[in-house]
């Protein structure tokens, strides 16, 4: 059963819009769960998750500390003398935190199910300028070109004989620091010489664009918008109330 | 001993039907010079990236220095064999060119004077000495082509791989890597070049290896490898 674009489209808007909404770890690892069963049905390789997730747990773990540490209220769980530290409503929004920002990604990727040129169709199905609509599909693109920069230049510091591992953390934040720059160079001069060819190509050369094809809705699109929308719009009323 | 020794390996890229290189049998030696030719597509460059353990084989076994190279870090490979990419804006991630030769030198456990006199060495034999303190990105391909050898070498690896070292390189700089290549080699350091320059291949291999579809097509000793004496 091939799914229209625009239905995943939907999907991913309902799904985070709750993310956003919703404060409930619960709540939250439930959309969790959701998102992963609506990837494994769409057919994404679940394995895939955790190296697209890899990056992030840092950054999570951070967050999650972070929300731990300044968000006071409930049960005390832990003090140092007198001052408390981490509290339920800290592990309660810490939790939740990182509940939502893997909501989001996880189902961001429902977007990697189909293919750039679809999306983008699909937008303009949808009315949205093709501009727009084309912009969204080269920043997707670039994020996985920002990934491969950032991984190339790693490799050519290992090969150097720099065993990365065994770096201080200090000298480490500082290479880093010092290799970000030549990354988002390289990716912002992809992006220029990729919009130099876009114009060579006619690119807004005409006003109107024809497509060689289109995107039909079916049944099960149907379906899977209607039910979306519906649940979305209940479980809203229902956090409203 | 072989430095490097390759038994019937095979890689396929992933959601590619074929296999990029398959049934590689390979031994090649620390202190020779082998050429590797052949067709564009025929595995070349992929062979050089599973022996430098950026690719990991999906069959048979690589070595070096008869230890699987899966027991070596990227790292500990990379201090050993240096390589140098098709592509020279893959290796060059540094502010500036003299950095960009420096880099890791400090950790040959030399001092600062060590590390200067020989990034002035490299930047001078290598005609980048204008563009000491000049961001790599900004050079043209053929500099940066310079700038990405002088940083390899630099490291005085015990082997080098290199992957089209001469492409937009002019026939002064061209000879001027040869020589400079001859001279590694004389001081016991083999290489393995990968190159459509039959000239820069004759200049300097012992041995030929053409590859086509993946496989090793011939494999064949050079006697008496034409030199430009000039």
């Amino acid at each position: 059963m091939k799914v229209d674009p625009r239905s995943k489209m939907l999907l991913v808007i309902c799904i985070s819009g709750l993310a956003l909404i919703y404060n409930n770890p619960l709540q939250l690892a439930l959309l969790l769960a959701v998102s992963l069963a609506l990837l494994g049905a769409f057919r994404f390789d679940i394995g895939m998750i955790g190296g697209y997730l890899r990056p992030l747990v840092s950054l999570l773990l951070i967050l999650f500390l972070i929300q731990c540490l300044f968000t006071k209220g409930g049960q005390v769980w832990l003090t140092i003398g007198q001052l408390e530290l981490v509290s339920s409503a800290g592990l309660i929004a810490g939790a939740s935190v990182v509940l939502r920002i893997l909501v989001v990604v996880n189902s961001a990727m429902l977007l990697t199910t189909c293919s750039s040129r679809d999306f983008v169709l699909g937008l303009i199905q949808w009315k949205v300028p093709y501009e727009i609509a084309f912009m969204v599909s080269i920043a997707l693109r670039f994020l996985p070109l920002f990934r491969d920069e950032m991984q190339n230049v790693i490799t050519a510091v290992q090969l150097r004989g720099v065993e990365l591992k065994k770096v201080a953390w200090g000298e480490k934040i500082s290479m880093y620091r010092t290799l970000i720059f030549p990354v988002v160079y390289r990716t912002m001069l992809k992006a220029q010489q990729l919009s130099i060819v876009m114009e060579a190509r006619g690119f807004r050369a005409y006003p109107r664009r024809t497509y060689l094809r289109r995107l039909d809705l079916y049944w099960a699109d149907y379906v899977i918008m209607s039910l979306a929308l519906t649940v979305t719009v209940i479980l809203l009323v229902g956090q409203i109330l | 001993m072989s430095f490097i020794e390759l038994r019937q390996v095979e890689f396929c890229y992933p959601r590619q039907s074929s296999p990029a290189v398959t049934d590689i049998n390979l031994k090649l030696e620390k202190k020779a010079i082998t050429a590797v030719v052949g067709p564009n597509g025929s595995g070349k460059t992929t062979l050089t990236r599973l022996i430098i353990g950026i690719l990991p084989p999906d069959k048979g076994e690589i070595y070096l220095t008869r230890s699987p190279l899966a027991r070596y870090t990227l790292a500990e490979v990379g201090a050993r064999i240096g390589y140098i990419f098709q592509n020279p804006d893959l290796q060059l991630f540094c502010p500036s060119v003299a950095e960009e030769i420096a880099f890791g030198l400090s950790r040959a456990g030399q001092g600062p004077q060590w590390i200067k006199e020989k990034v002035d060495f490299f930047l001078e034999y290598f005609e980048l000495d204008g563009y000491r303190n000049s961001f790599p990105m900004h050079l043209s391909q053929g500099e940066k082509q310079r700038l990405a050898i002088a940083a390899v070498l630099a490291h005085e690896p015990e082997y080098l791989i290199l992957d089209e070292p001469t492409i937009g390189l002019d026939a002064f700089r061209k000879k001027q890597l040869v020589e400079y290549l001859h001279k590694v080699a004389g001081l016991g350091r083999g290489m393995l070049l990968v190159s459509h320059d039959m000239a820069f291949v004759n200049k300097l291999a012992e041995r030929l290896i053409s590859m086509e579809n993946g496989r090793i097509q011939s494999d064949s000793e050079r006697r008496g490898r034409l030199l430009n004496e000039g």
